[in-house]
């Protein structure tokens, strides 16, 4: 029990409605907070409703304005609600329904008044970060949501402080500390709570801005074919990856043909041709960014199907579909052949698809393709003859070619004798029909960039490619690239990448250098927290488990995980929470003490119970004479910090460093204590 | 709770492992916050309690000194005793706190206090945390003071005459001593403070022998209680006019006297008073 002379008497004061100005201040902040993180996809004219109505609300709390009466509250709502409409079109859907939430906080602001309305407040700034949350998950703004949760959390705390004002630096710590004790469970709940594999209802679609792959491919429309660094899909290999020159990651195949455009079947599952594959096989990892196509990539040729994902369907030729649409990454094992030989014979079905061309449309191409095609002994010399036309004519590869018209195969052969990949396959592929050989065309990319943080392999749109595959009666389909015969740079891009690879960071300043390299650390850590973070699905939570050494990888497990490791933070919590209170284990004054008390007691007398610590320190001093200047002094300091009227962290210090240095010193001489001293502590200790 | 529920669902549905987190984390903010509360009220210490007595049916006032050896502040806590208004109040850091709280006062005698609410809902007023403090606190009523008739003559009598003269304000003047502590204002010389010197009060002279005694013979004619509200009165006013008087209850008899501590010990005595 302390002396009541010790408490200072401070007036206790009844309860106020409204929670303090500095409070209403900190929920503002969180409010504006909230509502910019959301800039992106909210109505652009929420920002400043919001930014209108914070500070309509900080200035009537200063004029005392008065609050607008119902009618007016009223008619702002439905103005508001009409503006959400007019935006979005629908009031549903997280975009329009944060705006929505945005507009309704801004009207709540005109009727806060009591501690209730502003916690309806700071709840929906809450939700409002969790909208900023589900609209993007880039780790670029992670940082941003934390500092944002931060702020909400501080003004939870400044809402709970009541009584007197309490100072931004200690909320912000008490909320900190609050956060970080929080950490440990929400990783854990985080990395065991079951998943669900579908969704709970169906919501509508975001409209997204679909990049990758067509379901049609017109290269003669195309006057510039724009460089886009979007990633499209990333990979990890489980062994070494495959050579730079085999990496075609084969996506949707393209098989009619009207003359200037190839376009897709949309062919249902079907039991596609019976393959021999042989090695070298590959095995990787693939997430693949959203597209429109449905088409799951993988290196051409897949041995078989992802199986992590819950609709996959194979086609006849081959392509591996998703059934739900890809409107998010999805991530995929997959493993790869490239030595292949198709076992059974072409149907005629798809003899006649692939043959198929436009009647009437590029006579002279079809005219050049029958005359290369009679001069040859079989289909593979065809081929052959037909790529080394294509390389010995001056065909040109160009990323902006000029337009062509109707016969567009025509226009580049005998014409502009420029264009890009998908001229190349288009017009390879049309001559192969017109000799008789059946051809399609695949779409997808080509190479990649070997990231050497991350180990994986980048895909960007940018390395979307499209070749052809011929029937050879020997083989079955066969990967034709007509792009690489044409254009020997194309092969050196791809041996680029192989340097890239090897380490050599390539040519150019060292701040060009750094900034590669930098930039190549930032994709690593991203590709990291895409892959483990963002696509932490139920499949990578039972891996999870089968490497913690479950068995039993089922959602049993998880539970018993999760209610272990949670008993566990909870009881560290109250064992924390206890010493906490009772104020044992940062009473640094009383630390000190205790320390200075043994040593003394050790070594000189014990304190009586009735002694204070000044008159203790005097007999000390009396008795053992040589130590009495540094005795005296310590006690009474003590005293000074304990009971005196100022005790800062900095004199609490400089006492311990006292304390401690005296105990030393005390420590190593206790035998030359004068026998006197002595004396009297043995007879004290009896 | 409400929030984190929909906030829950609405990222589970959206497969948003971001917004799981967010939810998680909040789940565990609210979880610490918890143990906040309770560690609000743990360990905190009561280093005094100090009741006032009060008339009857009156309201008296209570005082509790709180400790907290922590180092970190203790936040809304609310003390009340059962039917009255709580009080709100903090605890800062390695120091106390004092409480004032009004109790209402019931029967005379003796009454216990033993219904304090001690409650807190810091940090985030999501949860509750709460004691009930019992505390050896009896608190001295006295009876609440009623006034049927004047006050008993200096001789022990009532006589009108002489009573009209005392406290018709006509006394006689005799001198002026320095101020105090416990001296009535109503009597303070304001004219002599107002001209720059020291606050005086004014004694007047009573006769000799003037003393009164309050005794509960005199009114052996009204009820018990009744006659000891109307004693207490009398006690009052004496006081009031700064007169020495006597108690004289059966088996207690107070010698005369006034004063503060006077006062005190003659409400007891009515307080306390058993027939």
């Amino acid at each position: 029990m302390i002396p009541a002379a010790s408490a200072s008497p401070r007036k206790a004061v009844a309860e106020p409605p409204a929670p303090p100005v500095a409070a209403q201040r900190w929920v503002l902040a969180g409010l504006l907070g909230a509502v910019l993180l959301n800039f992106g996809h909210i109505a652009p004219w929420c920002l400043p409703v919001a930014v209108a109505a914070v500070a309509w609300r900080i200035w009537s709390v200063r004029g005392a304005a008065r609050m607008p009466g119902r009618a007016v509250r009223v008619a702002v709502l439905l103005i508001l609600t009409v503006a959400v409409f007019v935006s979005f079109q629908t009031l549903n859907g997280l975009d329009a329904g944060a705006s929505l939430l945005v507009a309704m906080m801004a009207l709540k602001l005109m009727e806060t008044q009591r501690v209730r309305d502003w916690l309806i407040v700071l709840g929906g700034s809450l939700f409002l970060l969790l909208a900023a949350c589900l609209s993007s998950q880039s780790l670029l703004r992670v940082p941003f949501y934390g500092m944002e949760l931060w702020l909400l959390c501080t003004a939870l705390y400044a809402m709970g402080a009541r009584n007197r004002p309490v100072t931004a630096r200690v909320l912000l710590r008490a909320s900190a500390r609050n956060l970080l004790i929080a950490l440990p469970l929400s990783v854990l709940l985080f990395l065991f709570f079951p998943r669900l594999t579908g969704t709970l209802w169906s919501m509508p679609v975001e409209q997204e801005a679909q990049t990758g792959l067509g379901d049609q491919m017109s290269p003669g429309d195309i006057t510039n074919l724009v460089d886009s660094d979007e990633p499209a899909m990333h990979v990890r290999f489980d062994g070494t990856p495959p050579p730079p020159a085999e990496r075609y990651w084969r996506g949707p195949v393209l098989h009619r043909f009207d003359g200037s455009t190839w376009s897709r079947l949309h062919p249902a599952a079907e039991q596609p041709s019976e393959v021999a594959f042989a090695p070298p096989e590959f095995a990787y990892t693939v997430t693949l960014e959203p597209n429109k196509h449905g088409v799951l990539i993988g290196l051409d040729m897949p041995v078989d199907t992802p199986r992590e994902l819950p609709a996959v369907y194979t086609t006849f030729d081959r392509q591996i579909m998703s059934a739900t649409p890809l409107n998010s990454a999805v991530s995929y094992h997959l493993v790869s052949s490239l030595q292949h030989r198709y076992l059974q014979p072409l149907s005629a079905a798809e003899r006649a698809l692939d043959l198929q061309l436009p009647y009437g449309r590029n006579p002279r191409t079809l005219e050049l393709a029958r005359g290369l095609r009679d001069r040859s002994v079989d289909d593979r010399a065809f081929v052959q003859a037909a790529l080394d036309y294509l390389r010995d004519n001056g065909f040109e590869y160009t990323r902006s070619p000029q337009l062509l018209g109707r016969d567009s195969i025509d226009d580049l052969l005998f014409r502009t004798r420029e264009g890009f990949c998908g001229h190349f396959a288009s017009a390879f592929a049309t001559m192969m029909r017109a000799g008789g050989v059946p051809a399609h065309i695949v779409t997808g990319y080509a190479g990649g960039a070997w990231n050497r943080f991350g180990q994986y392999l980048l895909i960007r749109q940018s390395n979307a490619h499209a070749w052809t595959e011929v029937w050879l009666e020997e083989t079955g389909w066969m990967r034709v690239d007509p792009t690489a015969v044409v254009d020997a740079r194309y092969a050196n891009e791809l041996d680029d990448v192989a340097a890239g690879e090897l380490g050599i960071a390539g040519r150019g300043s060292a701040l060009a250098r750094w900034l590669r390299t930098s930039g190549q650390a930032w994709q690593a850590v991203n590709a990291w927290w895409q892959d483990q973070f963002v696509h932490f699905t139920a499949a990578k939570q039972m891996r999870l488990l089968g490497k913690l050494g479950f068995r039993d990888r089922d959602y049993q497990t998880l539970v018993a995980v999760l209610a272990i490791g949670g008993a566990i933070w909870l009881s560290l919590l109250a064992w924390r929470g206890r010493g906490l209170a009772e104020g044992k284990p940062r009473d640094t004054l009383g630390r000190s003490w205790r320390r200075l008390e043994r040593a003394l007691t050790r070594h000189v007398s014990a304190r009586a119970p009735h002694e204070g610590p000044v008159a203790w320190g005097e007999r000390l001093a009396a008795e053992c004479p040589e130590l009495s200047a540094t005795v005296r002094l310590l006690t009474r300091e003590y005293a000074q910090l304990r009971y005196g009227r100022e005790s800062s962290g900095a004199a609490l210090l400089r006492f311990d460093r006292s304390v401690r240095l005296f105990t030393a010193r005390i420590g190593r001489r206790s035998p030359a204590l004068s026998p006197r001293a002595r004396a009297t502590a043995a007879t004290h200790r009896s | 709770m409400a929030l984190l529920v929909l906030m829950f669902l609405a990222s589970m549905n959206y497969q948003n492992n971001l917004g799981l987190l967010l939810c998680f984390l909040l789940t565990g903010a609210a979880l610490v916050s918890m143990y906040e509360c309770h560690a609000t009220l743990t360990g905190l210490v009561i280093s005094n309690a100090h009741i006032d007595s009060a008339f009857a049916q009156g309201e008296g006032e209570l005082q509790l000194g709180f400790y907290n050896p922590a180092d970190s502040s203790r936040r809304s806590l609310r003390l009340r005793v059962t039917e009255i208004a709580p009080m709100s109040f903090d605890v800062a850091p390695l120091s106390g706190s004092l409480v004032t709280l009004r109790y209402q006062a019931r029967a005379r005698g003796r009454q216990v206090i033993d219904r304090l609410h001690l409650s807190t809902d810091a940090p985030f007023g999501l949860f509750r945390a709460w004691t009930w403090l019992h505390l050896p606190l009896t608190a001295l009523i006295y009876p609440a003071p009623v006034r049927l008739r004047p006050p008993p003559s200096p001789d022990g009598g009532p006589k009108h005459g002489e009573r009209e003269q005392r406290f018709g304000g006509e006394e006689e003047f005799a001198w002026l001593r320095p101020f105090r502590d416990g001296d009535p204002l109503r009597r303070a010389a304001w004219k002599a403070y107002a001209r720059g010197g020291p606050l005086m009060i004014a004694h007047y002279d009573a006769p000799a022998g003037a003393q009164r005694t309050l005794s509960l013979k005199l009114l052996r004619d009204l009820p018990l209680e009744t006659a000891l509200s109307q004693l207490a009165d009398w006690v009052l006013e004496c006081e009031r006019q700064g007169e020495s008087y006597a108690l004289d209850l059966p088996r207690a008899v107070i010698q005369a006297g006034h004063g503060q501590a006077h006062r005190r010990h003659c409400l007891e005595a009515l307080a306390l008073y058993q027939p």
